[in-house]
């Protein structure tokens, strides 16, 4: 006999229906070396009917040559160098579709000197098949592949034990190498249900149940698959406008700035940010071929700008809407998994690509494990420090934009690809005390003024656009705290621009200082005990994450006030807008200076949708889950205090 | 985005835009086909109505009359800027099939594309290259640098990750662009009957028989149908069981001829 399994026999009857039409969904097929990724793809591929008679053929001719079985690994590793050695080299993709869904695999190459390979292929994933081979078990290689899963945020997993046929369909082995896994999964904080049995080699459990795994009475892979693929395509509207700048075209005299749009919408009329430029504009139209003007663009497309007012910006920019800017760092903290030959050298010089911009950059320090590390090598996974040459627009949260993640070049070559953390940052720019000043310590302690008071201190930070509600917000709150009896304080932006900080501007380098100055106040305020409303639009990232160290991570509550740009520009309680519309302010946050909202505020609120006391009800809730108030201490208050007045009145002491 | 062929169309007009953004003197490969005749109503796309670049076409000689025919006149209406390669030296030293087919691809094509990128002074070349094709074009990346010997390194391709493509060369080193890699041929006729695209009517079914791949007549033979429309292409693809190009002679010379020919710099 000349093949065991020819494409003749085995091959089901899938019904298929009419899904040519649907996007498809990137499955990629991971893990170690040999473990049976390419066995498992042909044979998906033949018994779905997605390859051609000839090629089958074509394969049977070529093991029937080498005198060996049929390997259905041959439909995908195609070059000769793959099928000599039984190694495949590069990534393959390939299609199809299965009731009514239509999948587009990847198969990755398992060997370490490929993770470049596998890497990329990953890159495009949604969802990972992770082979793992029932006699060799869990391999160096397999927990490297999920490493970079990880890193990738490829988080859709399905764990197949294949070979299941060398180790007589044991189930006890099986078990144990699925407990294995999970252990490793738990430690890489991956999720994952789906562990099946499979022989790739014989087609179990594919796309029929296999009578030699009476004790599996789960689902076949295919069937997993169908339900792990999640329903919305790739692209999503919803999230902030952002549109990465290709080129700026010349055509007939015209300038034209083309890009993509990678999240949210736009539509022509829009106050456009160029980041990190900081330059603004207008959109005047939105041009595609051959429809000339468009009413929408939507995440995914290719589209080009016609601006209503002209302004030098070039390829690398990231368009935003003002109110809703990325943030715009000169260093930043990430994962990467290295993938060059040569080692990453500590401080070595690298170009950071990141949206379409590219800057210098150097890697200068590890913080894996808080240990510092000299080198790197190929396929190694660690969280670096990234500090570009200059400064550089990105988003941290994951998912929606994909400007969280990037790739480190040397001149030719990529060497590196990693994603931008959310949480963590490193602050610099702080001025920093004379060494000779040294602090006196001995004077009355935080928690003792906490104690007799009967509540603890804390700083709510409120920060959003002119409009959003901070003010009222912050009155209303304070009412509320100080009828309880609580301490309570606010520092109002606007107040203290009237003192404080009366000798700062709108500069960048001013409203840093002024956000640090706010900070300070707060940080001093609180250790007097005091509960502390900071009112104020604090509209970059970085100053805000100053404000939280200096105040100290468990004590600053950042409180979103959300509220749309048109809804603020409504109300305008203060005449800023018009002010700024007719040039009389300039630098105005949202408009013509951005506005970053925060990534992860403690608490978000819809100002646009929530009545003041919804809002009040909510920071109370907030306190309350952090313990500032309603712990033991509190429910004290006000019972042992005596005169607390009905009116209201601040107790004259 | 909803619709697959918005998100192809848009993956490969990102391409191409990255392509002439990053490369000084970019080109493309024309061969009449319905890939490569995808592939400039992508560019235009992605240039607004206009073709900044300049289209090639690697004539062998050997070319089926009607292809040049309407190459010229399709140019024509389109205002394309046409440079037409041909190895004249191959072919007045009698280059033909019959000498190997291998030699003659090798020849009349690659070498006749090498010359063409060097007199141009050609640093970038979209292809409408398909991974579905045939098994070593699945292994290609979007970008793939050619040493100036145009060899594919297929051991060493830089990594490709996310939208995040490798433009940057050293001198004397050419860079092939593949806008249409991830696409299948099933995709791209459905491509052309969203568009109403314009193909050679070589493709459509006379007689009982039509070209599913265009190439050299001696090396190319056309298949057994009745599809004489786009619609009665798509519904034939749908069930066919042969692949694309089991009409073309030059896949079955040895079992790796493919990978070899695309090895030295054919297409
Ligand atoms: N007995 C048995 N052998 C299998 C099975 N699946 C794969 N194999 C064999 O395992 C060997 C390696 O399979 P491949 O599919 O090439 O492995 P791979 O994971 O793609 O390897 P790389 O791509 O090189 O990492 C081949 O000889 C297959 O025939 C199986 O279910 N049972
Ligand atoms: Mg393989």
């Amino acid at each position: 006999m000349l093949c065991k399994n020819s494409a003749n026999q085995d091959i089901c009857d899938i019904p298929q229906q009419e899904v040519y039409d649907k996007p498809a969904f990137t499955v990629v097929v991971v893990g170690s070396v040999d473990h049976g990724k390419s066995t498992l793809l042909g044979r998906l591929l033949m018994e779905s009917g997605a390859v051609e008679v000839d090629r089958v053929r074509r394969v049977e001719t070529i093991c029937a040559a080498k005198g060996s079985n049929f390997e259905p690994a041959f439909l995908l590793d195609a070059l000769e160098e793959e099928q000599s050695q039984g190694v495949s080299i590069e990534s393959t993709h390939c299609q199809l579709r299965y009731e009514g869904q239509k999948f587009q695999f990847i198969d990755a190459p398992g060997h370490l000197e490929f993770i470049k390979n596998m890497t990329g292929a990953a890159s495009y994933a949604r969802i990972a098949i992770l082979v793992i081979d029932a006699v060799e078990g869990v391999r160096s290689q397999t927990i490297r592949h999920l490493e970079v899963l990880a890193m990738l945020g490829v988080t859709r997993l399905l764990v197949a034990v294949n070979k299941v046929d060398k180790i007589n369909y044991d189930s006890a082995a099986y078990h144990d190498i699925c407990a294995k896994t999970q252990e490793l999964l738990n430690t890489l904080k991956l999720d994952c249900d789906h562990f099946l049995p499979i022989s790739a080699l014989n087609g179990e459990n594919l796309f029929k149940a296999s009578e030699n795994l009476p004790w599996y009475s789960g689902k076949t892979l295919i069937q997993v698959l169908s339900e792990l693929a999640p329903p919305a395509a790739r692209g999503c509207n919803s999230g902030y406008f952002r549109m990465m700048l290709q080129d700026v075209y010349r055509f007939g005299g015209e300038r034209f700035f083309a890009g993509r749009v990678v999240s949210g919408s736009i539509t022509p009329g829009q106050l456009i940010l160029f980041s990190p430029s900081g330059k603004v504009s207008i959109v005047e139209a939105i041009i595609s071929y051959p429809d000339e003007k468009r009413e929408l663009a939507v995440a995914g497309e290719c589209v080009a700008l016609k601006l209503s007012e002209q302004i030098f910006v070039e390829r690398g920019e990231i368009v935003s809407r003002p109110d809703q800017a990325p943030e715009v760092l000169d260093e930043f903290i990430a994962t990467i998994v290295w993938l060059a030959e040569e080692e990453l050298e500590l401080g070595a010089q690298y170009i950071l690509k990141i949206g379409t911009a590219e800057v210098g950059c150097s890697v200068y320090a590890f913080t894996s494990n808080n240990e510092s590390v000299d080198l790197l090598n190929r396929g190694d996974v660690r969280d670096v420090i990234i500090k570009p040459s200059s400064p550089i627009a990105l988003d941290r949260i994951e998912g929606t934009s994909g400007l969280n993640r990037f790739v480190l070049c040397t001149k030719y070559d990529t060497v590196a690809a990693g994603s931008v953390m959310e949480e963590k940052r490193i602050f610099r720019g702080m001025p920093v005390a004379s060494p000779f000043v040294q602090r006196e310590n001995g004077y009355l302690e935080r928690m003792v003024i906490e104690a007799a008071q009967g509540h603890k201190a804390a700083v709510l930070w409120l920060t959003g656009l002119s409009g959003s509600g901070k003010s009222a917000l912050a009155k209303a709150l304070e009412a509320r705290l100080f009828a309880a009896g609580r301490t309570v304080m606010v520092l109002d932006g606007d107040n203290l621009r009237k003192g404080l900080c009366a000798d700062l501007g709108f500069s960048r380098e001013d409203r840093a200082e002024n956000i640090r100055r706010i900070a300070e106040v707060a940080r001093l305020l609180l250790d007097a005990g005091t509960l502390v409303i900071v009112a104020c639009l604090s509209p970059y990232a970085e100053d805000r994450d100053r404000a939280r160290s200096i105040i100290g991570e468990d004590d600053y509550l950042e409180i979103f006030l959300s509220c749309p740009l048109e809804v603020c520009q409504g109300r305008d309680p203060k005449g800023l807008y018009k002010k700024a519309a007719s040039g009389e302010i300039t630098s105005f946050s949202g408009l013509d200076s951005p506005y970053q909202p925060p990534v992860h505020p403690n608490l978000l609120i819809d100002s646009n949708q929530m009545s003041l006391d919804q809002e009040v009800e909510a920071v109370i809730a907030l306190l309350r889950s952090k313990q500032v108030i309603g712990t033991a201490i509190g429910r004290i208050w006000p019972a042992k205090r005596p005169n607390t007045s009905q009116s209201m009145a601040r107790e004259v002491i | 985005m909803t619709n697959y062929l918005d998100e192809l169309e848009s993956d490969s007009i990102f391409i191409i835009r990255e392509a002439y953004a990053k490369s000084k003197n970019l080109g493309m490969l024309w061969s009449m086909g319905k890939d490569s005749t995808v592939l400039l109503h992508l560019v235009r796309k992605a240039f607004l109505g206009n073709y900044p670049i300049v289209v090639i076409h690697i004539d062998t000689s050997y070319k089926i009359p009607e292809m040049i025919s309407w190459r010229d006149d399709f140019a024509r209406r389109n205002n394309l800027r046409l440079i037409v390669g041909v190895n004249k030296r191959a072919l007045a030293d009698g280059m033909a099939p019959e000498k190997g087919r291998l030699q003659c691809c090798g020849s009349l094509k690659t070498e006749a594309l090498l010359d063409i990128v060097h007199e141009h002074r050609i640093q970038a070349l979209l292809i409408g290259i398909r991974g579905d094709e045939e098994g070593s074009r699945g292994k290609e990346r979007i970008v793939s640098p050619r040493l100036h010997s145009s060899t594919w390194a297929y051991k060493q391709q830089p990594a490709e990750l996310w939208h995040y493509y490798n433009l940057h060369l050293p001198q004397d080193v050419h860079v092939r662009i593949h806008p249409l890699l991830r696409w299948t041929e099933l995709d791209i006729w459905n491509y052309i009957r969203r568009e109403k695209l314009e193909v050679i009517p070589l493709y459509y079914a006379k007689d009982g028989k039509r070209y599913r791949s265009l190439g050299c007549y001696p090396c190319t033979d056309s298949i057994e149908s009745g599809a004489r429309n786009v619609d009665e292409i798509i519904e034939e693809l749908k069930s066919t069981k042969l692949s694309e190009r089991a009409g073309r002679a030059q896949d079955k010379v040895d079992t790796y001829a493919m990978q070899k020919l695309r090895k030295s710099g054919y297409m």
